[in-house]
């Protein structure tokens, strides 16, 4: 599979790029382009297009498994995690990603990412990729600036480009204030604006977010959300890891992760979008999650 | 500047900013020479011993210094940043850079903590070849230092890692000081019968470093065996930090996240 460009310092997405690429996969990737049904409920249904994507998916993965083995003989017992998990994520859709605790859907994004390798299963893909972990894995000692210099030379940006990315990133999430802290005397909240703008720096096709706004007061919330439709009209395919059902309505799909598999859930997806904007969450909510 | 020069300076950066750290590389390796020189200053003067019991106590005590501190910092050099690493590896940021930027770390504070270790030890001892005797004094923290990044990837915990550091290099250096002899020895496969005390990591270190202390001279049949040893240890960090810090490896699609955080075929 050929490699794209890496868009890292270029302010256009390479999504137009994509709908053309072929994935390995893809004899079992559904070439409908319409909207996911709301009746589906099978373990395969997380695979279908958003509402406005025609072109084929930025990335595919097949039959993910995973267990995790007890490394005690006797006493320790083997978790079961994902069981053949199935999703695709198109160009321009945000896609929720549902579940109960400990259903599996930060390991499933972990092995979206290339952090975990699944026990059985296949991940296709071609484009440039964000990830926002839940956990904020960042290096404690660095300032926030050192953490961007840090991670743009992971992703390959030239200086200049992740200052201003950076400077970007801090203005609309509003941390600007905090570039020369030290990141682990920064509060949570802020810490989680760097670890979602460490994710987003390089401007990647897709970008794959495990409960992004713990922490974030309400003004940045909505700032979030709005960072997100921007993303989404440009281009960029977003999964979030979400428990927060008044969120539903700002996906254009939402998918359960249940008993290890993939379920699409019966949203009506494009009325949703518009919607969104008009959610009554809370900022309790927020703070809970 | 490279990934490799910036993942090292802000290594440096953090290092530096670690207080306690600087202060203990400072503080230790005095307390430690003074004491071991202490304890063993009430021993009889042994037909065994190089030296006056207190001379060789502060020896001893030096070479333990330098390699434990030195392995110490290896340690929390990967505690620290463990799960930042992971996520950097994701990002794109290879990991032998990561962990050439580490390695290069734990060198300038073996190379420092062998520089105050020696600046304390030639005030007390009159040392007869002091650049042999500080090259091996940073050879066996380079020693130490890769094991602390061994075990600060294979017992992941700080408390858990310090007590394994510090059984390791207490025992490695009570079997390879020559104070308590160790008449056990082992059969190995290529090189044959070896002594059970020829296996301590430290063993060949402190062979050189006595020597160049105390004749001056260059005992050159340790330093392919230390050198062995480090070799070794450098491996086993290697593996061990390689599968610490996550799978970049999407296994069965055969497929790896390349240097631009993206997938690649």
């Amino acid at each position: 599979m050929p490699n794209i460009p890496n868009n890292a310092d270029s302010n256009s997405t390479a999504v137009s790029s994509l709908g053309d690429q072929s994935l390995g996969d893809s004899d079992s990737v559904s070439d409908d382009s319409g909207p996911a049904s709301a009746s589906e409920s099978g373990p395969t249904n997380a695979s279908e297009p958003g509402p406005t994507n025609t072109s084929g998916p930025v990335f595919t993965a097949r039959g993910i498994e995973k267990t995790y083995s007890s490394r005690l003989p006797v006493v320790g017992r083997d978790v079961e995690v994902l069981t053949g998990a199935d999703f695709e994520l198109y160009p321009g859709e945000i896609v929720g990603i549902v579940g109960e605790n400990g259903s599996g859907k930060s390991t499933l994004m972990q092995i979206l990412v290339g952090a975990l390798a699944p026990d059985a299963g296949t991940v296709d893909g071609d484009a440039t990729v964000g990830w926002c972990p839940q956990e904020t894995l960042l290096y404690d000692r660095l300032t926030v600036e050192e953490t961007f210099e840090l991670f743009g030379e992971a992703y390959g940006m030239s200086t200049e480009r992740v200052r201003e990315r950076r400077d970007e990133l801090a203005a609309r999430l509003d941390f600007e204030q905090f570039l020369e802290y030290r990141v682990d005397r920064l509060s949570g909240g802020n810490r989680q604006k760097v670890n979602l703008a460490v994710a987003l720096l390089h401007e990647p096709d897709v970008v794959l977010l495990d409960e992004p706004y713990t922490g974030f007061d309400w003004e940045t919330y909505l700032a979030f959300w709005e960072l997100t439709e921007d993303l989404v009209a440009d281009g960029t395919a977003i999964a979030i890891i979400s428990h927060l059902i008044s969120e539903r309505e700002r996906f254009d799909r939402v998918v359960e992760l249940r008993d290890g598999q993939l379920h699409e859930r019966a949203e009506p997806p494009q009325q949703a979008r518009s919607a969104a904007h008009d959610s009554s969450s809370s900022s309790e909510e927020v703070a809970e999650s | 500047m490279s990934a490799l020069g910036t993942a090292t300076r802000l290594r440096v950066v953090e290092l530096l900013r670690r207080p306690r750290t600087l202060v203990g590389l400072l503080v230790l390796p005095p307390v430690v020479v003074e004491m071991y020189g202490t304890a063993l200053a009430s021993f009889p003067q042994l037909p065994t011993l190089a030296a006056a019991p207190a001379t060789v106590g502060r020896t001893t005590g030096a070479l333990f210094a330098a390699a434990f501190l030195a392995g110490l910092v290896g340690l929390f050099q990967l505690l620290s940043a463990r799960s930042g690493d992971e996520r950097a590896a994701v990002a794109g940021l290879p990991r032998h850079t990561m962990l050439a930027a580490r390695l290069v770390t734990v060198t300038l504070v073996a190379v420092a903590a062998s520089v105050v270790t020696f600046t304390v030890l030639w005030l007390r001892v009159d040392v007869a070849a002091p650049g042999l005797a500080f090259a091996s004094l940073v050879a066996a923290g380079l020693l130490y230092g890769l094991l602390g990044v061994f075990v600060g990837t294979v017992v992941p915990r700080e408390l858990e890692g310090s007590i394994v550091l510090v059984f390791l290099a207490d025992v490695d250096n009570a079997l390879s000081s020559g104070l308590f002899p160790v008449e056990l020895s082992v059969s190995l496969p290529v090189v044959g019968e070896v002594g059970v005390t020829d296996l301590a990591p430290l063993a060949h270190p402190q062979e050189l470093f006595t020597t160049a202390v105390f004749e001056g001279t260059y005992a050159s049949g340790h330093l392919a065996p230390t050198l062995a040893w480090m070799a070794l240890s450098m491996a086993a960090a290697l593996l061990a930090y390689s599968q610490s810090t996550g799978g970049s490896s999407h296994g069965l699609a055969g497929r790896v996240t390349d240097s631009l955080g993206r997938w690649a075929a």
